[in-house]
């Protein structure tokens, strides 16, 4: 009787026992987000802020499905997940696949557009969990086979993603599995290995791209102008607008103001000139009359928009919010019933934190620009889905957790 | 699956370390880009997108005494593509548009499609008139646009051209009315405050004007179209017919000193200044001299006139070679031919230096001087567009012993043409000495006078029955019996005087080239117009130059003046002239 009772309470304890931290602080940014999109398209009268309330209801629906679930069922369908992913990055080479300023990076839904490079995050972080739940590694020799799986997990939609080309999003995966990696208890001599490759990648990068800057003034080239020479003859697999993007965060100096670091420039302007209280809702100047670049401003520059109107005091509310969805992930990582839950949660709090780290820092010129979205306030269909779908997992792992 | 072992170890709190990293240095960065930068970025945003307009104000017309228009500022069209903001559906539009902006086809689709990287702004044509302008705005053609600018247009184009002036490249007033009525022709420009977009546009709708542009006001002139344009017609028949260097033809009022028309060969195009030698933009009838000659005469006669030392029936015995003054020889100068003893009408008729010279020694040299001066010899008549020399009359200190005989008649002063009109002005207009003006009254844009300019006294010269004594003089070198009788008029009796002087070259008298000169009013007796008529080294064979190629030019430039200006005719039946002889009244 009594044993029942306890199993009763405790089944209701588990449903009943949600974590509302995470699903309320995403919605007020899912709210924000459909209010800055709102503003930045006030100006040209644009109306995508509708899509996006819609596509947040819809978001919802499907944040609350994948939390009903328990998140079991993913380690038990995780290689279908994966497959199912691969196959929709390939379909990009179908009829389906359509191509938006020289970029291969969507499938035609006819009702809307599809980014599969969203459902490969959810793939590879599925499938690398469900590999690292099922093995023990530790020494990088006891851990081989492990790694060379991971590494196919990895590695083919990467490629997949980057030959799209779309290096921001395959530039989320290695820092997920790393992080996975680690918690995993690798050990450090891996990662040792990994941060001196990374060095080198570094190195690489920079010597390139001084040596594309030394070749652009020798040949009294331009910038963007005389896109396409250099990347010819260079063995570096990069662009040249890659290029010029690198050139113009570290030497803003030496390129043309107006041209290439003309979106950092106003963006820095934007955020800056925001001050401590901004300059209100829609009165954003740099965003209104397209300082800052109509295209990007809704989705990958909404920061801006944001820190520009609502000021340092905004800006830091919605980076708390994004905190507290971090650590809080966190928090549910440690607290997980088993080891894939545990990696599950901690996998999507590292997304999220690439999404936000790498697209704040690129708005406010830490680092050059890349175009990641910001999570839940950035214009973008697939995007939102796919980040409530990994929220809902989150939502699932600690629905679902060890004391029940 | 050992939970404890992961969830605890300090490698998850490593990761917790790292993203907290993360968030203090956005943290940091936002507080220095925001909190410590955000004045200066805001202001430099604000510099971006603020641009100071200032709003150009219409310079106003000048226009001629009926109001015609002499010089207008058009609004026109800098035609140029903002290659960024070209749609695809316009392509077809495109021979439309090459027809109104009259650009081949195939240039204006390079020019507009041809590009590689897309301008903002590449000029297409510049002129587009304000109509064309309209049919093209019509048109809608995304990204083709034109910018409104005023451009000054001369519709009379060579016409009073030297008067009128002209405002160069810079849009600066240079010369004429344009410079020296800028005051009230350029008006106010506005200013205000307008909003560029991130493409460098103008957003109309965040313009702000603090300060409207005021219009520049309507400058109306004395000067008469007609006038003019029968002046210029003469100017043209005197240089077809003799070739001259120069000619200078001025027409005023003597009443008042209001300037109806002033022409000067060589002249310019307005529209074209930039093609015409700066040597043909020279207001001839104020910046040249020249040795006025005997129609100077009318200083000493006049003078003598009025200080009783001669009349009407004084004999001067004109046959004298040399003449015993103040205990010295001076030899007089000769005329044409011997006339004998003539009476004072006929010496003045005839010209004779003689006569005129014996006449300047019975004033004497101060008062000979005085009254030079007082007839404006050796000062600026006062014209207000400028430009004018003041000729030379020299102090009696400085005369030698030749100027005595030699100054009565024309030489050893130099005068511009102006100088000369205006003397023989003072003897029109009763002995009273005007300014020259060329500009009547300042209007607004609706018509309303601003400022009416009022004639200006300058000074009594002679007294009225002096001046009025002189007209019945000069009438009578118009006369059969004078110089001047190619000026005569059928219906009107003329005064005037010719004068033709050998030109100074290389500091001498030239023997071959001469100025011929004629200024003269009509009615006699009661003046309406006085013309001067100035021709540089006409090609002509003989003498007598001022009676044979100024005096007809005045005769057919005041018949066609009688018609305009509706000048009643002289009571013929009364004689005007009169030639009577006085043998008690001898010199000397």
């Amino acid at each position: 009787m009594i044993d029942t009772r306890v199993i009763r309470l405790g089944r209701y304890a588990a449903h009943s026992r949600i974590d509302w931290i995470n699903p309320l602080c995403l919605l007020a940014l899912g709210i924000v987000g459909v209010f800055f999109i709102y503003s930045a398209q006030v100006y040209t009268g644009r109306t995508q802020y509708l899509n996006q309330i819609v596509w947040l209801l819809l978001g919802a629906g499907v944040y609350v499905t994948v939390a009903s679930f328990d998140y079991k069922l993913l380690l038990k369908y995780s290689h279908w997940i994966f497959l199912a992913a691969i196959l929709l990055l390939l379909l990009i080479w179908s009829p389906l696949g359509t191509e938006r300023g020289g970029a291969k990076r969507w499938l035609d839904l006819r009702f809307f557009l599809f980014q599969p490079s969203e459902a490969a995050k959810i793939g590879v972080l599925v499938i690398c969990a469900s590999i690292l739940a099922r093995s023990e590694i530790g020494t990088i020799k006891d851990s081989l086979e492990v790694l060379g799986k991971l590494a196919l997990a990895v590695l083919i939609p990467m490629f997949l993603v980057l030959s799209q080309p779309d290096l921001g999003s395959a530039m989320v995966l290695p820092p997920m599995v790393f992080a996975m990696l680690y918690t995993s208890n690798l050990s450090t001599r891996f990662f040792a290995a990994a941060l001196a490759l990374f060095l080198l990648l570094v190195a690489i990068v920079s010597l390139d791209v001084f040596n594309y800057h030394r070749f652009l003034v020798k040949n009294d080239l331009q910038p963007i102008v005389d896109r396409g020479i250099y990347e010819r003859q260079s063995w570096v697999p990069l662009r040249d607008y890659q290029r010029d993007r690198i050139l113009s965060f570290a030497a803003p100096g030496s390129i043309d103001p107006t041209g290439i670091s003309w979106n950092l420039n106003q963006s820095l302007i934007s955020v800056g000139s925001g001050g401590l209280t901004g300059k209100g809702w829609t009165q954003g100047t740099q965003a209104q009359l397209g300082y800052l670049p109509r295209g990007v401003a809704h989705n990958d520059f909404i920061f801006s928009v944001l820190a520009e109107e609502k000021g340092f005091l905004g800006s830091m509310t919605v980076i708390g919010l994004f905190g507290l969805v971090l650590f809080n992930g966190l928090r549910i990582a440690a607290s997980a019933r088993d080891r894939f839950g545990t990696l599950l949660a901690l996998g999507v709090t590292v997304i999220f934190a690439v999404h936000i780290f790498v697209n704040i820092a690129m708005t406010i010129g830490l680092i050059p620009i890349t175009g990641l979205p910001l999570p839940f306030l950035s214009y973008g269909g697939s995007f939102l889905l796919s980040c409530c779908v990994l929220q809902g997992m989150v939502q699932s792992v600690y629905r679902f957790r060890k004391d029940f | 699956m050992n939970r404890s072992r992961f969830a605890c170890g300090y490698r998850h709190w490593l990761v917790f370390l790292t993203v907290l990293v993360g968030f203090v240095g956005v943290g940091y960065r936002l507080v220095h880009l925001q909190v410590v930068q955000g004045e200066q970025l805001r202001l430099q945003a604000e510099s971006l997108r603020e641009q100071h307009q200032t709003y150009a104000a219409r310079r106003g017309n000048i226009r001629d005494s009926a109001g015609q228009l002499l010089a207008t500022s058009s609004i026109l069209h800098d035609y140029g593509v903002d290659q960024t903001r070209l749609h695809p559906a316009d392509r077809r539009k495109l021979p439309e548009l090459a027809e109104l902006l009259q650009i081949p086809l195939p240039e204006l689709e390079r020019l507009i499609y041809g590009f590689e990287i897309p301008r903002q702004w590449l000029r297409l044509k510049r002129g587009v008139d304000d109509d064309t302008h309209r049919r093209i705005s019509a048109l809608d053609f995304k990204g083709v646009y034109g910018n409104r600018y005023y451009e000054r247009v001369y519709p009379g184009r060579s016409m009073a051209a030297h008067v009128i002036g002209y405002l160069n490249r810079e849009s600066t007033p240079v010369t004429g009315v344009e410079r020296h009525f800028d005051f009230y022709l350029r008006g106010q420009n506005g200013w205000g405050r307008t909003i560029l977009d991130g493409r460098r546009n103008e957003q109309s709708r965040f313009r702000d004007v603090a300060v409207a542009p005021r219009d520049g006001l309507d400058v109306i002139l004395s000067l008469d179209r007609v006038v003019q344009h029968h002046i210029e017609e003469q100017i043209t028949a005197l240089v077809d017919g003799f070739r001259p260097d120069g000619v200078t033809v001025i027409v005023s009022r003597p009443a008042d000193g209001f300037i109806l028309g002033l022409g000067n060969y060589p002249t310019f195009d307005l529209n074209h200044f930039n093609r015409a030698p700066l040597e043909h933009q020279r207001n001839r009838a104020v910046t040249d001299v020249f040795e006025p000659g005997s129609t100077f005469k009318i200083v000493p006669t006049a003078a003598a006139l009025e200080l009783g030392l001669v009349n009407e029936r004084t004999l001067i015995d004109c046959s004298l070679r040399s003449l015993d003054y103040r205990g010295r020889r001076v030899g007089l100068p000769s005329d044409v031919r011997s006339y004998g003893t003539l009476s004072l009408p006929e010496v003045v008729a005839k010209s004779s230096n003689s006569g005129t010279a014996q006449i300047g020694l019975l004033l004497g040299r101060q008062a000979l001087h005085d009254y030079a001066s007082a007839f404006g010899f050796g000062e600026p008549t006062g014209y207000p567009l400028g430009g004018e020399v003041r000729g030379i009359l020299h102090p009696v200190s400085a005369w030698d012993g030749l100027t005595i005989t030699r100054l009565p008649i024309g030489h050893a002063v130099s005068a511009t043409p102006l100088q000369v009109h205006f003397a023989m002005c003072a003897i029109a207009n009763g002995g009273l000495l005007m300014q020259p003006q060329v500009v009547r009254r300042i209007e607004d844009g609706e018509g309303r006078i601003v400022l009416e300019v009022e004639p200006v006294f300058r000074r009594r010269v002679v007294s009225r029955e002096t001046a009025q004594r002189m007209s019945r003089l000069l009438a009578g070198a118009v006369s059969t019996e004078g110089t001047a009788s190619r000026a005569a008029l059928p219906n009107h009796h003329v005064a005037g005087k010719t004068g033709t002087t050998q030109k100074i070259v290389d500091g001498r008298y030239s023997r071959s080239q001469h100025i011929a000169t004629f200024s003269g009013f009509f009615p006699a007796e009661r003046p309406e117009v006085a013309i001067t008529v100035v021709v540089d080294n006409p090609r002509h064979a003989g003498t007598g130059y001022g009676g044979l190629v100024a005096a007809p030019a005045f005769r057919d430039l005041a018949l066609a003046l009688i018609n305009h200006l509706n000048i009643p005719p002289s009571d013929l039946r009364n004689t005007y002239v009169a030639f009577e002889r006085n043998p008690a009244d001898r010199l000397p």
